[in-house]
């Protein structure tokens, strides 16, 4: 123990000595004896006094002005005396208050000396010999390891299972069905809402809801299910003559019968995105072939030319013009090979579709030609003259409304064969598939006679119609069965030609049909329409257009089916010829797939109008387009 | 300005140079390149050899997309040396369209929609009109050609093909016979590589062989119930049927040719260049296409068909492929149908095609991006177009005008 420590020591015993001669009390808190005059009791029994201190402020004050060593007088509470602070008593308060140790000379930074470290020291702070455990294997350890390894053999523990990198934590809503929490949200029903209070309800309606003697007895008479107030309305004076509502209890128990019976059903409401609902077209690339670039253009009209066909064999083309002639074309080079003149501006051409027979219907007028183009196999063309020539005159002479003549002279040089006069202006012929029969349109408002059939081989004509509703736009015969189609302004009309019945009306929903044409395989037609429309008819889906298309700018003057490839097309005021991939399914339930594909331009509008007549190749993909422009133009 | 690294090569060994890659600029014109081979070749060669090696050196292969070559990579440059441009000589005004032209070393022979044959020397003289046809001439060929003596055949729009037999000395033509038997218009016709038979190719999908030698006697008839037909053969020849008939295309056919004396080929408006055996008439391979074939052309030097559809391509093929791709290559640079192609008879690399555009266009097979010259001097479509055997390039077409033109090959490139 060092000096200092020592010192302090002497302090305390110093102090203590004085203390305890003192203090008689224990280790009480001294203030209990603030209000005595002594401290404790001596052993005798008598009260030990404290010193008499009765000074007062003044004295208090004059002591601290006068006494120099007032600062160092401290009153002992024990005794209650003062005592004076010798100087190392002063120096040691000092110290302490400011945290240092008592002792001035007590190092409280000397270097520490670790006795237990880490190192081994050669001689060792204890000097028992090593166990025998800590240099003999242990068995326990071993026995533990060997059940381990064993287990590891077995598969019962596997060495080292890999570490789950993803933090885990507990799913609260885990083993829950999202599917059933969303139900839930999903079938939430909302509590049917009670009807609001009326006037009827009111302690003072109004007179008009207040019942009549009549309607009282009325309303008392009536079941109370099927009253239409479930009380009577009654009129008080003020809010404070009301009584006590009688059918409270009634009404909420109806209430709560309402709420628990109310129907847990929900609407389904759909939220389908709009672009859903569109089909899902192929894109034209995958639908080739198709027309897509003009190729020839066949040039020698002067005028509008109005009607364009091809030959059963692709291989001539026939076009006739307003400039009162008809040309005949080498398809593949466009060269003009034969121009024959007739009395008229043509309005119709048509070439038959027996490959069998060489005659080309042509209309001008008030007539139809029949014309032996010459082109073609020789053999065929003679064996048409043949056939023509061949016609015995019938016994019996019918009166007919067309008269047929033969063409002689120079008409029969180039190429007329036959003629026929009708009493009104033709505006379309059409040929039977057999090419035997042939159909003109005379239209005219009214009129009985708008349709005639023509039978080439006998030369006799019919009147297929006693009666026409409306105008004769166009006609048509069917690809295979006995059916005729008949468009007039709004409707097309397919007449069975052997029961001779109305067998279909199609609504054609368009202001005026202008032109018609049936798919080869019979069960579709196209319309075009002068209201820019082209509808398209499933003959066994409805009697309304499947689609309409309004592609077109202007008025719609041609449409065509191709005979083979799945596409047609539509000529159109607007100069332009669009041309759709049409495909028809021979299953019932496939609807037909119309895909807009080519939109072809390149006959110039000449008086408002564009495209007059389109038609297609007998076997490729082309289509021909004749125009107001004087041409006529294929496109490949 | 970027450059790129090329390396030049050529076949021909009289120009080799150095087979080191050079940096060229990657914007070269053709011009520039050929300076570039003329230096080299100059310099290798010397001074003294400057005169005789002027070769003008010409278009490249790929030389268009130079620039987007990738910079790190060299360019394999193949030249060759120019030709000279086909240089036009005679233009010979028709009476109407031109359909069909055949020229041989010495005439010229042309099929036009005038219902007549014409025979033109080279100097575009009129020598002789072969009229008979009651019908557009569709296609002509020469059969045989001696020194008088000439066969020539005639294919008409009337279904018979007329087999003529012209005297150069005493310039009379006379119709040897008439080949009765198609039952549409005879658009093609084609002589067998021995010179006695011919084939034809017509509207009514049927091919017909017929006998290219002309006899005295008459083939018999069928149908004896031809009065009126029977003066008529006494002008037009004597009646000839075929020896064969070749059915199997399901549209017409436009163009027909030999390929070797067993061998036929013809393409049809059904799609189809079909393969026949001249022999059995059995049909040997068919290689479809998607348009219609307007015109065919083999060369037996690259072994190539070459076709040309209702598009505007020009197609190469390999007719003895039977698998793969069937189309080599695709010509693309008309603007209208392909109605006339036909190879060189002296260089593997060249074609000429005709089309409705107005252009009768060159090709190098080589570079198949563009072709080598566009010959515009047409003012309609173009029919037909030939190319023989000593350097001239013929084309007629719908302006009534038959242009030939001068194309030689350098002398050089037959002793390579």
């Amino acid at each position: 123990v060092s000096d200092s420590n020592f010192s302090l020591l002497v302090f305390i015993t110093f102090s203590v000595r004085s203390q305890d001669i003192r203090n008689t009390v224990g280790n009480i808190p001294m203030e209990w004896y603030k209000d005595y005059p002594h401290i404790g009791y001596d052993l005798e029994g008598k009260k030990i006094f404290k010193p008499i201190r009765n000074k007062d402020e003044l004295d208090e004050f004059l002591d601290k002005m006068e006494n120099p060593d007032y600062w160092r007088t401290v009153q002992d509470k024990m005794t209650g005396a003062d005592i004076r602070l010798s100087d190392e008593q002063v120096d040691l308060v000092h110290r302490l208050q400011q945290g240092k140790f008592g002792d001035v000379n007590f190092n409280e930074y000397e270097p520490a000396i670790d006795f237990f470290s880490n190192e081994v020291m050669i001689h060792p702070v204890t000097n028992r010999p090593q166990d025998k455990r800590s240099f003999i294997p242990s068995l326990i350890e071993k026995e533990k390891v060997g059940k381990l390894v064993h287990a590891i053999k077995m598969g019962w523990i596997k060495p080292r299972r890999p570490k789950e990198t993803t933090p885990q934590y507990y799913d609260l809503w885990a083993k829950e069905d999202p599917n059933s929490i969303l139900g839930r949200h999903k079938m939430h029903v909302p509590a049917p809402k009670m009807k609001l209070p009326g006037h009827e309800e009111s302690y003072n309606p109004p007179p008009e809801y207040l019942l009549s003697e009549e309607e009282r007895l009325a309303w008392e008479q009536q079941d109370p299910e099927y009253r239409k107030l479930s009380f009577l309305p009654q009129k008080f004076a003020c809010l404070r003559a009301v009584p006590a509502y009688s059918r409270f209890i009634h009404e909420r128990f109806e209430r709560c019968l309402d709420l628990y019976l109310c129907p847990r059903q929900r609407k389904m409401r759909v939220n389908v995105n709009p672009e859903d609902l569109i089909p899902k077209l192929p894109k034209p690339k995958d639908l080739q072939p198709f027309p897509t670039t003009q190729s020839l253009v066949y040039r020698g009209h002067s005028s509008l030319v109005r009607s364009i066909s091809v030959s059963p064999s692709g291989q001539w083309l026939v076009s006739g013009s307003d400039d009162c002639t008809v040309r005949f074309w080498e398809v593949s080079t466009a060269r003009c090979l034969k121009t024959v003149e007739v009395g008229g501006a043509v309005k119709g051409v048509a070439w038959n579709p027996n490959p069998s027979i060489c005659l080309v219907a042509v209309s001008y007028d008030d007539t139809v030609v029949l014309l032996n183009p010459g082109l073609g196999d020789r053999l065929v063309c003679t064996a048409t003259d043949q056939l023509i020539s061949s016609y015995e005159e019938p016994e019996e002479v019918m009166d007919q409304s067309v008269q047929w003549a033969v063409a002689e002279g120079e008409g029969h040089e180039q190429g007329h064969r036959l003629i026929l006069k009708h009493p009104k202006t033709v505006r379309q012929v059409t040929w039977h598939g057999k090419g035997d029969y042939l159909a003109c349109v005379m239209p005219d408002n009214g009129s009985s006679l708008q349709v005639v059939i023509h039978q080439v081989s006998k030369r006799r004509t019919q009147n297929p119609f006693r009666k026409n509703k409306g105008l004769v736009q166009c006609v048509s015969f069917h690809p295979i069965r006995p059916y005729f189609f008949v468009a007039t302004q709004r409707y097309v009309r397919v007449y069975n030609l052997i029961k001779q019945e109305l067998t279909k009306k199609l609504m054609a929903n368009c202001k005026w049909i202008s032109s018609m044409a049936i798919h080869p395989g019979g069960d579709n037609v196209i319309c075009g329409s002068y209201d820019c429309r082209l509808a398209w008819f499933d003959l066994d889906l409805s009697t309304k257009p499947y689609k309409v298309l309004r592609h077109h700018k202007k008025a719609l003057r041609s449409v065509a089916y191709h005979r083979h490839y799945p596409l047609f097309a539509s000529g159109s005021d607007d100069g332009s010829v669009i041309v759709c991939h049409g495909m028809v399914y021979n299953d019932l339930l496939q609807n037909p797939l119309i895909v807009p594909v080519k939109v072809l331009k390149g006959h110039t509008i000449t008086h408002d109008l564009g495209v007059l007549d389109v038609t297609f190749h007998p076997t490729q993909p082309w289509v021909f387009s004749s125009g107001a422009d004087g041409t006529v133009r294929l496109f490949t | 300005m970027s450059q790129v690294q090329a390396r030049f090569f050529t076949e021909n060994k009289k120009y080799l140079i150095d087979d080191v890659p050079f940096s060229i600029p990657a914007a070269s014109e053709v011009a520039d390149l050929s300076g570039v081979i003329n230096k080299l070749l100059e310099a290798k060669n010397g001074q003294d050899l400057q005169d005789f090696l002027k070769v003008i050196f010409q278009k490249l292969c790929g030389i268009y997309y130079l620039e987007t070559w990738d910079k790190t990579e060299v360019v394999e440059i193949e030249y060759v040396e120019k030709f000279t441009a086909p240089q036009p000589e005679e233009c010979i005004m028709h009476d109407d369209w031109i359909s069909s032209v055949e020229a041989d070393s010495e005439w010229i022979l042309t099929g036009s929609y005038d219902k007549t044959a014409r025979i033109w020397s080279m100097e575009g003289k009129a020598v002789m009109t072969v009229a008979g046809h009651t019908d557009v001439v569709k296609d002509v060929a020469w059969v045989k050609r001696s020194f008088s003596h000439s066969l020539l055949l005639t294919a008409s729009l009337d279904q018979t093909i007329m087999l003529w037999e012209w005297n150069s000395e005493r310039n009379k033509v006379e119709a040897r016979h008439c080949c009765r038997g198609h039952a549409g218009s005879v658009d093609t016709v084609a002589v067998d590589p021995t010179r006695t038979k011919f084939c034809s190719g017509s509207w009514d999908k049927m091919l017909k062989i017929w006998s290219a030698v002309p006899t005295v006697e008459e083939d018999e008839i069928e149908e004896p119930n031809r009065p009126r037909k029977k003066q008529k053969t006494e002008q037009m020849g004597l009646t000839r049927t075929p020896l064969m008939t070749f059915s199997g295309h399901n549209e017409a056919v436009s163009s027909v040719l030999w390929m070797d004396a067993e061998e036929l080929c013809s393409a049809s408006w059904d799609h189809t260049i079909r393969l026949w055996d001249a022999e059995t008439g059995e049909q040997k391979s068919t290689l479809t296409g998607s348009k219609v074939f307007n015109s065919i052309s083999y060369s037996p030097l690259c072994r190539r068909l070459a076709s040309g559809s209702t598009d505007r391509h020009v197609r190469l093929w390999d007719p003895r492929s039977k698998d793969g791709s069937l189309v080599l290559l695709s010509l693309t640079s008309h603007n209208g149908w392909v109605t006339a192609v036909r190879w060189s008879p002296s260089h593997e690399h060249q074609l000429v095609s005709g089309s409705l555009d107005n252009v009768v266009k060159l090709w190098d097979t080589r570079s198949c991006k563009a072709p080598l010259y566009d010959l515009a001097a047409h003012e309609d479509k173009i029919l037909c177009v030939d190319w023989t055997e000593n350097g001239l390039i013929l084309s007629g077409g719908a302006d009534n005008k038959l242009y030939t033109y001068r194309y030689s090959t350098c002398v050089s490139d037959a002793g390579a």
